[in-house]
């Protein structure tokens, strides 16, 4: 394809060859990667449900993510940041298995998998953003992985599926589940708080 | 198509990620089935309570600073690692136990790196280049000033005439919304020495400036691709036009965008 080879000849991508020094692969790393850190940051603070945690999580993600920078094959730096960040968490999660908003709080809430088309109560749903980050705090976390990817990062199926290493097809029913999921935690919200507060105390 | 099958598929419709096929299955069973409506304003409503952008979380102020002095020190582990030529990073070190000095070094040879591989780079086409920096500039300066367009409207017929009396030329502005790409409207923008057009199309949150104006050189279709924090540039120069498209969107994507375009 003549386009394509044009894109390895003039773009600042790899074109295939290795960066020769520590030094330059540095400056590319910075270039590419770097300007990832607030979508980075984002997906960590929702996996892990904590702001030290997501710290830790992103710093050893960019880490990982200089040294195994050479591996990085095409231009979507993005996702390929945001997979190495999401495994991170899953590690730290993992090891740290207290995290409250990982486990724990899905089991309070049903599968939707019965549809029931009421449209009164469809229509009424809370737009208090505390609500809003609750009831998805509450999702499970492929789900919820999903939907910030989606709709706080703006990420094509493609895109969440490269993140997530799943098929697109995967992505496609964890979105859909995930906001009717969704959509039915914020037409009752109060239900969500209440079980917090009781599984607190 | 019946409920179920909606049900299934609404959500990667509204995502813009179903195929034309299955687009159109849908919509005909969405204006035969009121129960299905109700579902899809419920998910549009939705959509609308998350697209609060203040639902990002958004890390500490010196965080990137902080982040970027780890890299920073792995990097010069490995440099130190790494015997050949930078054997002299050793050599410093031998200045006494100050270690005050090896950051300094590192930001020194990153800036002499970083000099050599921008004047190397540039060597190719150091004009291209600064029209490619100014493109950039031009996108995000569109994004900050809250200025993206001047002329709001996805009717081409609206934004083409827009131009005229503005610019010596006619800027091509095809309808592009079949294939996903939305109009958001056009402006005008000064680049290369020269008042151009800026038409800007989006699709999901990224907004997609594309700069054009007359050309005289030789015609090479040819899109050429490059990256700059964060954003992908494109560039080729059609038969009486020079195209410079800029966003944040994933290359692939953009470069379907580009090739819708100029198909044109």
């Amino acid at each position: 394809m003549p386009g394509g080879n044009k894109i390895a000849k003039d773009g600042v991508s790899f074109n295939g060859r290795r960066p020769v020094t520590t030094q330059e692969r540095l400056i590319r790393f910075e270039q590419q990667i770097s300007p990832h850190l607030r979508s980075a940051y984002n997906l960590a603070r929702w996996l892990t449900g904590s702001h030290e945690d997501a710290e830790d999580v992103v710093q050893e993600a960019f880490l990982r993510a200089f040294s195994a920078f050479d591996n990085l094959r095409n231009d979507d730096g993005k996702a390929w940041l945001l997979a190495i960040v999401r495994n991170t968490s899953l590690t730290l999660i993992r090891r740290n298995r207290t995290a409250p908003t990982i486990v724990g709080q899905e089991q309070h809430v049903e599968d939707p998998s019965e549809p029931s088309p009421n449209p009164e109560e469809m229509l009424l749903i809370s737009r208090h953003r505390e609500d809003v980050r609750r009831a998805l705090e509450q999702l499970p976390a492929e789900f919820r992985e999903a939907i910030v990817l989606r709709e706080l990062e703006g990420l094509a199926y493609k895109e969440i599926a490269a993140t997530a290493g799943v098929p697109v097809g995967t992505v496609m029913s964890r979105l859909s589940r995930g906001r009717e999921w969704l959509r039915r935690i914020l037409s009752n919200p109060r239900e969500g708080v209440q079980q917090k507060r009781s599984s607190a105390g | 198509m019946n409920c179920e099958d909606l049900r299934m598929y609404l959500s990667a419709y509204l995502d813009d990620e179903l195929d034309v096929a299955e687009s159109l299955r849908l919509e005909k069973h969405l204006t035969e089935c009121s129960g299905c409506r109700e579902l899809e304003a419920a998910q549009l409503d939705l959509r609308s309570v998350l697209r609060d952008p203040d639902l990002r979380f958004q890390p500490s102020a010196d965080f990137a600073n902080r982040v970027a002095s780890a890299v920073r020190q792995q990097a010069k582990q490995e440099a130190r690692k790494e015997s050949i030529g930078f054997d002299w990073f050793r050599g410093l070190a031998l200045f006494g136990p100050s270690w005050r000095w090896v950051p300094a070094a590192a930001v020194l040879v990153v800036l002499i790196a970083a000099g050599t591989f921008l004047i190397l780079h540039n060597t190719r086409s150091s004009h291209e280049q600064l029209v490619a920096s100014a493109v950039l500039t031009g996108h995000i300066r569109s994004l900050q000033a809250g200025h993206l367009v001047d002329v709001p409207s996805s009717d081409r017929h609206t934004v083409k005439p827009w131009f005229q009396g503005k610019l010596d030329f006619a800027p091509p502005v095809p309808d592009l919304s079949e294939l996903g790409w939305h109009l958001i409207g056009g402006r005008l923008d000064y680049l290369d020495g020269r008042p151009v057009a800026a038409v800007v199309y989006q699709r999901r949150m990224h907004d997609i400036n594309v700069f054009m104006w007359p050309h005289t050189g030789v015609t090479d279709g040819n899109i050429q691709a490059e990256e700059a924090q964060g954003y992908r540039i494109l560039h080729w120069n059609g038969a009486d036009m020079t195209y410079w498209v800029v966003s944040d969107l994933n290359r692939d994507e953009l470069m379907q965008f580009a090739r819708a375009l100029r198909g044109r």
